[in-house]
């Protein structure tokens, strides 16, 4: 239990530790912050028109679609639509009725809505006297943070793995590691207090940063704690092995940041891609693809592929500790 | 003069294939063309509304064949369900009513106005088309210019420092001081190599995931702006590596500059989102610069004038940085 405490206090004194520590739930705070005030504006309508071209009956028409943007000049509004960051459509007088301009380059989406825009325009008194039911949406994550949430707590998760990684890498580089050598300490003695500094840091990272993006049930809170602390354990030891084989910290860095990319990578890939079939399997040999997998299984409701994904997670953590009990622990005892 | 410059270069060439620096740039280039070609260009397709039309007694006759029809109210909320972003119209009452999901105010009554429009579609005029690229081309010059801007801007600088803290931790500073070559050409030859390691692998980067002949077009601009803002970042690197201690406070630096600095940058040069502000940010200006070479859009002679005078002012602070490092060395 002493040891445990001089590894937290050592830990608290790494500013780069902290701040991976602090860096998922930083993030999962700005995309709860972004995803209340702007994403929703990402798919609306823009339109661009020239100053006292279209009647102010007409520009109110549209801006019950989008906002309306007035230039002085064609070359302004031109270059408004070319603009390649907006999907501005540009809206001309056309005798009764109105044209439109694009850019061409736009998702079909904008480039139907600018095809249909000037029948919408002829049919619009028609239109206002129908009736719209509204119906709420259902309780999930918005189409563009879908990904992203599950993807930060994917980082948080695997936090436990730069904790103990950078933890090793500069005992390493301090002496610390010989000291460890002829301390009256037992490999498992040694493994568990690693481990649980990493698991510790990066499960209360996820669970922090879960806490902040998620709104489950509470039985389903159950299968997400279950699903972070066992990748926070898996991401804990493989964080222990890159810092044995992590000559320094340069090389430290460069390993966690290609443990990193692949982590993020192949679930992200395997979900936009819709991976199936034998190599949905093969992918689960990264741990984060269950821990994934799970996440979005849960914000969808569907408890039995999260329980899979739990189970996959366990095998994950037993294997590991395994093969750092056999291959990299008894070196120790030399 | 010429001599020492060429034995620096290689020495620097050495020290960056040693520390695996091309390597890494190898991989990283094959992991972003891969994450084009198989992932951003299928995930970046917004397909219109699918509208779902429920007429039992068959009243909509000319609708268009966008149109879906449904059998039943229950086939048409689970087609509502599974696609939040679709239109439901119920004809079963001899009034057409509109059902969807809860969105933007905005988008909702446009997804609304759009579905009863093409129960009775009229030939309305063809959009005129101003630009030159397809929705594809777009996304290929988009999506390779953040990649390149961020392998610059993050990736390479983490490159850099990390080869310039070795460099220090060994004492080659120490060692340059006494050694009877210029000064500056520790400084320029280190430039040069990064200037030409990320030329390299902006013209790959480019070709591969735009394409030969679209890539080939706006190539010369993308090189230009390439030069700009590899110099910039070879010589904050190198002020890092002069003025921080050790590659661990560098770290967190780097995690600061590579998550807050360039995150709204993105946001604003890619999205509807802009920021009052950004106009103060140093990053958006040279990103907007690549921008602008990769969509062939012109360039004010005023942001040259500003990117040069800014690699000049570095250069000296760098230069300044350097020759008291050498100082306390000696």
């Amino acid at each position: 239990m002493r040891g445990l405490k001089y590894q937290l206090k050592s830990v608290s004194r790494d500013k780069f530790c902290l701040m991976t520590f602090l860096l998922p739930i930083l993030v999962a705070v700005a995309l709860n912050f972004m995803g209340s005030i702007d994403l929703s504006t990402l798919g609306e309508l823009h339109f661009g028109v020239l100053e006292n071209d279209l009647s102010p009956q007409t520009v109110t028409w549209l801006e019950r679609y989008g906002p309306v943007m007035a230039y002085q000049t064609p070359e302004e509004l031109t270059a408004a639509i070319k603009e390649p960051s907006t999907n501005v459509i540009g809206v001309n007088a056309n005798g009764d009725s109105i044209k439109t301009a694009i850019s061409g380059d736009e998702l079909d989406i904008f480039q139907q809505a600018a095809a249909t825009l000037p029948a919408l325009y002829e049919q619009r008194a028609e239109a206002e006297l129908v009736k719209v039911l509204t119906l709420e949406r259902p309780d999930i994550l918005e189409s563009f943070q879908y990904i992203f949430i599950p993807a930060v707590l994917i980082v948080a998760m695997f936090m436990g793995c730069t904790f103990n990684a950078m933890n090793i890498i500069s005992e390493k580089e301090d002496g610390v590691a010989f000291v460890n050598e002829i301390l009256p300490m037992t490999p498992c003695q040694y493994i568990l207090q690693k481990v649980v500094v990493g698991f510790l840091f990066g499960s209360l990272s996820s669970i922090i940063t879960a806490c902040i993006c998620f709104q489950l049930s509470w039985n389903h809170w159950g299968l997400m704690l279950a699903l972070i602390l066992l990748s926070s354990f898996v991401a804990a030891l493989i964080g222990l092995f890159t810092g044995k084989l992590s000559e320094g910290l340069m090389i430290g860095v460069v390993y966690i940041k290609i443990i990193m990319l692949v982590f993020i990578a192949v679930p992200v890939l395997c979900a936009l891609i819709g991976v199936s079939g034998p190599l949905a399997v093969v992918c689960n040999i990264v741990p984060s693809q269950p821990a994934f997998d799970g996440i979005m299984a849960l914000s969808a409701g569907n408890m039995g592929t999260a329980a899979k994904d739990a189970g996959i997670l366990t095998v994950h953590a037993a294997a590991w500790f395994l093969l750092y009990v056999l291959t990299a622990a008894p070196r120790r005892h030399r | 003069m010429g001599k020492g410059f060429c034995a620096l270069f290689k020495k620097d060439c050495r020290m960056l294939v040693s520390g695996k620096f091309f390597l890494m740039a190898i991989g990283f280039l094959i992991l972003y063309t891969a994450y084009v070609n198989l992932g951003y260009i299928r995930f970046m397709q917004m397909e219109p509304y699918n509208v779902y039309l429920y007429d039992p007694a068959g009243i909509q006759t000319e609708k268009s064949p966008l149109v879906q029809i449904v059998s039943s109210m229950e086939d048409m909320d689970t087609a509502l369900l599974s696609d939040a972003n679709g239109v439901g119209l119920d004809s079963s009452t001899g009034e057409v009513r509109v059902v969807l999901y809860k969105g933007a105010e905005h988008v909702d009554r446009h997804r609304a106005d759009y579905a009863l429009s093409l129960l009775e579609p009229s030939a309305s005029p063809a959009p005129e088309v101003l630009g030159t690229n397809t929705p594809e081309q777009k996304a290929r010059k988009e999506i390779t210019c953040e990649l390149l801007f961020f392998e610059l801007a993050a990736v390479g600088f983490l490159g850099i420092a990390a080869v310039l803290f070795k460099e220090k931790g060994m004492g080659v500073i120490r060692v340059h001081a006494i050694l009877p070559a210029r000064k500056d050409l520790f400084l320029l030859s280190k430039l040069a190599v990064f200037l030409l390691s990320d030329l390299a692998f902006a013209v790959l980067l480019t070709l591969l995931n735009v394409g030969l002949a679209d890539g080939a077009a706006v190539l010369p601009a993308i090189l230009l702006q390439t030069a700009i803002l590899s110099l910039m970042m070879a010589l904050v690197g190198l002020l890092c590596a002069l003025l921080l201690k050790d590659f661990r406070q560098f770290t967190l630096a780097y995690l600061v500059i590579a998550i807050f600095a360039a995150t709204p940058v993105f946001l604003s040069a890619n999205t509807s989102i802009k920021f009052d502000w950004i106009g103060y940010h140093p990053f958006y200006h040279v990103y907007m610069g690549l921008k602008n070479a990769y969509f062939g859009t012109a360039i004010s002679s005023v942001y040259y004038a500003g990117t040069v005078g800014a690699i000049l002012l570095l250069f000296l602070v760098v230069r300044l940085a350097f020759h008291r490092e050498i100082g306390k060395e000696g």
